[in-house]
């Protein structure tokens, strides 16, 4: 194993014997006995599955698919019921990460002779019909045992009534788990956002945890705007009181938009939202820079640029969806992870230049540099949000 | 109220001119960013050139001793990539398309072969796409896409799934009918923009139902998949098939084309020979671009077929829906 290790190409020459020998077994042009799952969710979550799978070249063998062909009733149901038990093993049907037993409706199989099942390239394919419950889902994964050999590869389409398209999902000897396939209707969203995809994938392991990831994600590494305005507070000239002050009451006031915002109780365009953001950011590193000392109201007015990045939270959150049957548990754990997500660029910004506050130099040369470019920034995004 | 450490602050006018040539910078820096990446013309008059290899890698004797790269890569041009995968790993040889506009770039087909180990076409794709991203300044936007829905194209398409600027078209007929654009599948014809390069779509259904040709108006180059290449068209619809070819001459009769390229090559370089299914090696496989006239021998060949059963004509059979399994040299 050592020598193979170090030689690569006795490695590569190793597995091109085996995917020879593999490919001399099953030999297909354009593979068209490749394996297909196809799934059909209903408005009450129902889902029809149908597997289209060449028995007679996998899990059975040639003789034996004809005989059970030629069979019927009760005794072409015995002759299937190994192969549907294999089925039943290694053929694993996940429903938001927990196990679930599709019940088998019906099958079909038939066969023009023994010589077809034989020859791979007169593909025989049996259907199989099972009928499972999704009902509360929200995410459905088909896995395969490493055990299962079909023939390869394995095309799956979901289908679910009022999505504008099916989702698809590739099955193949290497890759035996399908990726999330999501049930609800804003599935459609879901597939382009990248945050959400790995959200989806971290809910099978904690579901709790995923929400606070997609909120801390929001702030660390997504929402660089939300990130320069907490750090236009960090280089405000004072102590640490004020600096938590001012972070607490941007916090109550963002999770309360953000809370109204995803109930329907208030929302506002982006194209209004957006910019106003940037002005904040300007806003509060000007007032930095020009302060003489620390007024009450810019509590008030930091509070009320927390009314607006609230808005802006709430317009991602709107575009992932927050799941109904936990909806003020997942906007709360949202809503935490957008809390770390700040309290993790204050340490950031503290351990990176926090340690020279009390130099005389801080402020000519840390602080109001840095908060001079924030302002800039900010001047630079508002220009760019309204302008195009 | 608490009072705020003043010392050493900057006067008002000397902040707001900081704040001023900072804003004024970033828009500089966006602007020089622009220049870099000046857009690149495809919009020549004559057939943008290319050139095909001589041969292709076509396998070998013994898979086992097969000492040639998994894939093949062909700059056709600089914008214009033809992969193939090595014929020891997959008889099927097929071959890919990579295609380069303004910040987008086309991959049609994933090859026959899932394991990234023996067929690391991702990697390949990859190190295409970085070596001319940094050749041109720009970065690029990858579209999976698919010739048709057969597991010989896209076995290798869940390398693509995590990849980052990526757009996964998708494997089911809606999902590819939708991105295209298409609402009137297979007659229409969809002009597709490759960021300056625009290619004409339309729908060729026959040897599969969700099956595409795509006409390059920067090279003249048209592609025509699985439905007519040098080998078996393994026809599973006659009338959608005689419906296709005859899009594809009007198609090719409306443009100028240089060149018709495909997917396989199974033919040998003898007329109405052909390698037998399964062949690992090919040493005697002739061009995979073909010509118009090959085009109008297809067309006639309409009126030829008059049911089920196996057509030879020089450099392409028909396969009118007969089972796979009785091959030429039986």
């Amino acid at each position: 194993m050592t020598k193979i290790l170090k030689h690569p190409s006795i490695l590569i020459k190793t597995l091109m014997l085996a995917c020879c020998l593999l490919s001399g077994v099953s030999v297909r042009a354009h593979m068209l006995n490749m394996t297909n799952i196809g799934i059909t969710v209903d408005a009450e979550q129902q889902a029809v599955i149908t597997l289209r799978i060449d028995l007679g070249q996998s899990l059975m063998t040639a003789e034996d698919y004809w005989i059970a062909t030629q069979a019927i009733g009760l005794e072409q149901r015995t002759l299937l019921q190994p192969t549907l038990d294999q089925l039943d093993r290694d053929l694993t049907f996940l429903l938001d990460g927990r196990v679930q037993l599709p019940k088998l409706t019906g099958f079909k199989i038939s066969a023009i002779s023994l010589a077809a099942i034989q020859n791979p390239l007169t593909p025989q394919m049996a259907t199989l019909y099972y009928h499972l419950d999704v009902s509360g889902g929200s995410n459905l994964n088909v896995q395969l045992a490493d055990q299962l050999e079909i023939p390869w590869p394995c095309l799956m389409k979901i289908d679910i009534v009022g999505q504008a398209l099916p989702q698809s999902r590739l099955l193949t000897n290497v890759d035996r788990l399908s990726r999330d396939t999501l049930l609800s209707s804003s599935a459609g969203n879901l597939e382009s956002d990248r945050l959400a995809q790995l959200a989806y994938s971290w809910s099978r392991l904690t579901p709790e945890f995923t929400w606070v990831a997609v909120g801390f994600q929001h702030i660390v590494p997504n929402g660089l705007d939300h990130m320069l305005f907490i750090l236009g507070l960090f280089f405000l000239a004072g102590g640490w009181r004020p600096l938590l002050l001012q972070v607490t009451g941007f916090t109550l006031a963002h999770s309360l938009t953000l809370g109204m915002s995803m109930i329907g109780i208030i929302s506002l365009p982006m194209s209004i939202v957006e910019p106003l953001i940037a002005l904040s950011i300007v806003y509060v590193a000007i007032d930095n820079l020009f302060a003489t000392k620390l007024a009450r109201w810019r509590l008030v007015i930091v509070c009320l640029f927390g009314l607006l990045h609230g808005l802006g939270f709430a317009s991602v959150l709107a575009n992932i969806g927050l799941p109904q049957d936990q909806f003020l548990l997942s906007l709360g754990l949202f809503n935490l992870g957008v809390e770390l997500g700040q309290l993790a660029v204050i340490a950031g910004a503290f351990l990176m230049v926090g340690w020279f506050r009390r130099q005389t130099w801080y402020q000519s040369n840390i602080a109001q540099p840095a908060t001079i470019a924030i302002a800039g920034t900010g001047a630079y995004w508002f220009l760019k949000r309204i302008a195009f | 109220m608490s009072s705020i450490d003043t010392t050493n602050r900057p006067g008002k006018p000397g902040v707001i001119l900081g704040i001023a040539v900072f804003t004024a910078s970033l828009f500089m820096v966006e602007h020089a960013i622009s220049m870099v990446t000046t857009p690149l013309d495809f919009s020549t008059e004559d057939a943008a050139p290319g050139t095909f290899p001589d041969t292709w890698i076509h396998g070998s004797k013994s898979a086992m001793d097969n000492e040639d790269p998994a894939v093949q890569v062909h700059a056709y041009n600089d914008h214009t990539y033809i992969l193939r995968e090595n014929k020891a790993i997959n008889y099927e040889g097929a071959f890919m398309y990579l295609l380069f506009g303004n910040k987008k770039a086309l991959l049609i087909d994933q090859g026959s072969t899932a394991s990234p180990a023996l067929f690391p076409l991702r990697d390949v794709v990859d190190g295409i796409i970085s070596e001319w991203e940094a050749k041109h300044g720009q970065k690029t936007t990858l579209i999976i896409a698919n010739s048709h829905l057969h597991g010989d194209h896209y076995a290798a398409w869940n390398q693509f799934v995590d990849r980052p600027d990526t757009v996964m078209v998708g494997l089911t007929h809606e999902e590819v009918i939708d991105y295209w654009g298409f609402s009137n599948y297979p007659e229409q014809r969809i002009e597709y923009d490759l960021g300056g390069r625009t290619f004409i779509v339309t729908g060729t259904p026959g040897h599969q139902s969700s099956e595409l040709a795509l006409y390059d108006t920067w090279t003249d180059l048209l592609y025509t998949g699985d439905m007519f290449y040098r080998g078996r068209l393994y026809l599973e619809d006659w009338d959608a098939w005689a419906a296709s070819i005859k899009r594809v001459r009007k198609l090719a009769d409306e443009y100028p084309v240089t060149h018709l390229i495909n997917n396989h090559i199974e033919m040998t370089n003898t007329a109405k020979v052909d390698y037998p299914i399964g062949t690992n090696w090919q040493p005697d496989e002739p061009p995979m671009e073909m010509t118009l006239k090959m085009l109008d021998i297809a067309v006639d060949a309409i009126d030829d077929v008059n049911g089920p059963g196996i057509y030879k004509y020089d450099d392409f059979m028909l396969y009118n829906e007969i089972p796979w399994a009785y091959t030429t040299d039986q």
